[in-house]
């Protein structure tokens, strides 16, 4: 390959948190910029969150960009390689688009599943792009990586159930209210679970929230946070048939709410059905209660227990999605092979057209001045067609080589077969063809006797690239309908 | 008439499509694929609603008088209300049930052929016509509602127990849709069905000069009456809903098809499909 794709970074796993504060990079910018000078490397890229940095870098191959990156990143947080090295893993060009893939998809994240980093990913992607530190195989690395935890996200269930407790509840919420505007929860006691799945529930849209408390202080300031109501402890059960969401944390030894009290609370709310939360140990109300028509209660390990359900469910999800990544990074690799490839079809077509237009060119003098300048054109149509045509089927050959596996060999073959690289030629000839060349900066080709022909038309040979036709399965026709 | 019977194979295939791929759809949790059963159980009502009315139109007289056709408008009158539901609750997954049951009532209808039912003159047409028409709604009303009924004492009995609710479950709608339907089909169903038994026995008193025969599906006919009476006073006046209310309706939904099939095949009755 002619670049190297090179992915170091470090993660909660890898790292503790006090190494991840000191290599966590604040500007970016900087240490794409920083790593950008450094030589043969044409693309950067850098995320950096909480739980993990990743350093991605594309440069000419050969060049140890890891070392690199890793001297630019220590020297970026004023550190020496030698702290950061330890921490880091590294991985080479697939292995760093198919560690880019599952990062995005949010299958290396701390809570498997857990979709911020996707967020955090296109951010610093948004960055990179204003800062212009990425190219084409950057941009089509990261525009793949949406896609992808894209396809992850509707096609596996990975995030797809709650894995906290309060979510959970939310979620049993929602399935025995519906709509959950116009309920009414209430909050008896405090607690940091409790208050987690206060605020969860008024996110869901519950309109009023009632908080109860033995010292009436605390509920009026806890309510004021919810701008909710403060209920006294004595009123706890003529207040209850107003809550359609009831949360108990309280630290009282024996129930507070027994299922006589529920049943009377039901009459005069004429059934309508009630969601008891109790996660409070020793338990704040009676577990005979879920037994009554339209009550529904869960204690903390009945939520707990979803919880652990629906992770290990994400871990069976994770698998499938595992597979997912495996197909976008093979896909990914088929494009990368036929980036190698488009300077050998360059090359190719530019030989044949200069065979012809030089054979062209003879003819024409041969026979003399007095052509017409439309047999000219025609003839010179002529030629150039059937130089293309000719390499029409070696061409085709190729880009289907390059998506199986690895065209090398093949693109070796042909480059030796044409004399594509001009080995017979001196060095002064030669043309430097693995220069620092942009895309589309195709070079030259030449051979002895070129150098006395008219100059390759450069573009016209680019733009032939184009006309090739291209077999149902070749590279280029896949680049046009992803 | 060979181009009725054409366009009902047709409409029989919609349905049979219809019907596949919605409840296909619905078990593999394909959201299209449910629109797209639901579509062709739509293409087949709309051909099924030209077909009623040129029967109706055509030989109203004679329609009236065969087996078939009222098979045939059960399974009309079913559909409507499916769609109806669907339109304003947005109650996509009774499908699962009115496709396949306006299916199979319609098939029926097709093998049935013309047995006879003894018709009455003319000058009572009005009665009769609100006897069908009022009890077939309330039926297809009760057909819905039944369907949500149990899917909402499965889910019910999951949330009470802790069960998780997995795979098809989880693409259901939350209870209170379900309760939605119940509610409907008691608040709406039981003063149709009210309406159609007494249309009935006027009917009846015109055509056959008694109201009450004690015919056996007559008598069934009180009977679940009654039981939708309780039903209506308890959802109504009490305020039951969920799990009790969902079984009653099973029950009064389970003996309004037990006797429609039964009674009117079996026993000696006014009803009868029979000639």
């Amino acid at each position: 390959m002619q670049y190297e794709i090179c992915l170091i970074g470090l993660n909660h796993r890898t790292a503790d948190v006090e190494v991840r504060e000191l290599f966590a990079v604040k500007d970016s910018r900087a240490l794409e910029e920083r790593l950008l000078a450094a030589p043969g490397v044409r693309e950067a890229m850098v995320v950096s969150t909480c739980n993990r940095v990743e350093v991605l870098g594309v440069g000419k191959a050969g060049n140890d960009l890891a070392g690199l990156a890793a001297a630019a990143w220590a020297g970026h947080c004023g550190r020496e390689p030698g702290e950061l090295t330890p921490h880091l893993y590294v991985h080479a060009n697939l292995a760093a688009v198919h560690h880019l893939f599952y990062v995005a998809s949010s299958l290396d994240s701390m809570v498997l599943g857990e979709p911020q980093i996707l967020g955090q990913i296109k951010q610093a992607y948004r960055a990179a792009v204003e800062n212009g530190s990425t190219r084409v195989i950057v941009n089509r690395m990261l525009h793949k990586a949406f896609s992808v935890a894209k396809r992850v996200r509707t096609e596996t269930g990975i995030g797809a159930s709650a894995v906290s407790i309060s979510y959970a509840a939310v979620e049993l919420a929602k399935r025995i209210f519906g709509d959950m505007r116009g309920q009414t929860a209430m909050l008896i006691g405090a607690g940091e679970m409790a208050e987690l799945a206060a605020a969860h529930l008024q996110n869901a849209g519950v309109s009023g929230i009632m908080v109860v408390n033995r010292t009436l202080e605390r509920a009026e300031e806890l309510a004021k946070r919810f701008s909710g109501r403060a209920v006294s402890f004595a009123e706890l059960i003529t207040r209850l048939p107003e809550a359609d969401i009831v949360i108990s944390s309280t630290g009282s030894p024996t129930a507070i709410i027994r299922a006589r009290d529920v049943k009377e609370v039901l009459r005069k709310r004429r059934n309508r059905p009630m969601f008891f939360i109790d996660i409070a140990v020793p338990r704040d109300i009676d577990p005979d209660i879920n037994s009554l028509d339209n009550v529904y209660l869960y204690d903390i390990d009945d939520l707990q227990e979803i919880v652990e359900e629906n992770l290990a469910q994400r871990q069976e999800e994770a698998a499938k999605a595992a597979e997912i990544v495996d197909l976008a990074t093979e896909k990914f690799g088929h494009w990368l092979a036929s980036l190698d490839l488009q300077p050998t079809i360059v090359d190719l077509l530019s030989f044949g057209e200069n065979v012809a237009k030089r054979e062209l060119k003879k003819t024409l003098r041969r026979l003399g001045p007095d052509v017409s300048p439309e047999t000219e054109q025609a003839l010179e149509i002529l030629v150039l067609s059937i130089s293309r045509k000719l390499y029409h089927e070696p061409l085709v050959f190729l880009k289907r080589r390059a998506r199986e596996q690895s065209a090398d060999k093949f693109i070796d073959l042909t480059r030796r077969m044409f004399n594509l690289d001009v080995e017979t030629v001196p060095g002064d000839a030669h043309l430097d063809r693995v220069g620092d060349d942009e895309e589309g900066d195709f070079p030259l080709v030449g051979g002895e006797d070129c150098v006395s022909d008219a100059p390759v038309d450069k573009p016209a040979a680019a733009a032939a690239v184009s006309t090739v036709p291209t077999g149902p399965t070749g590279p280029l026709a896949e680049d046009g309908r992803d | 008439m060979n181009f009725i019977k054409i366009v009902e194979a047709l409409i029989a295939a919609l349905y049979f499509c219809g019907a596949v791929v919605n409840v296909g759809g619905a078990v593999a949790g394909r959201k299209k694929a449910v629109r797209a059963g639901a579509a062709l159980t739509l293409c087949g009502f709309g051909m099924h609603t030209g077909v009623l009315c040129v029967l109706i139109a055509a030989q109203w007289s004679t329609e009236l008088t065969r087996s078939d056709f009222y098979f045939s408008l059960l399974a009309w009158s079913l559909l409507l209300i499916f769609f109806l539901l669907w339109w304003r609750l947005n109650a996509s997954f009774l499908g699962l049930v009115a496709a396949p049951l306006a299916l199979i009532l319609f098939i029926s209808s097709m093998t049935l052929g013309g047995t006879r039912l003894p018709l009455p003159p003319a000058l009572s047409g009005l009665f009769f016509g609100l006897h069908i028409g009022a009890l077939f709604t309330a039926i297809g009303l009760l057909a819905m509602a039944c369907a949500a009924g149990a899917a909402y004492i499965v889910i019910e009995h999951k949330i009470k127990t802790k069960e998780k609710l997995s795979g098809f479950f989880k693409t259901l709608p939350p209870l209170p849709t379900f309760d939605k339907m119940n509610r409907l089909a008691v608040a709406a169903g039981f003063p149709l069905y009210t309406l159609g038994l007494i249309s009935g026995f006027i009917w009846a008193g015109f055509t056959w000069g008694r109201t009450f025969s004690w015919d056996p599906k007559e008598i069934a006919a009180i009977f679940i009456w009654l039981l939708y009476a309780f039903l209506f006073h308890q959802r109504v006046m009490i305020g039951w809903q969920g799990r009790k209310t969902a079984w009653m309706v099973i029950w009064v939904f389970g003996l309004t098809i037990a006797s429609m099939l039964g009674i009117n095949f079996l026993l000696p009755t006014h009803h009868s499909f029979k000639s």
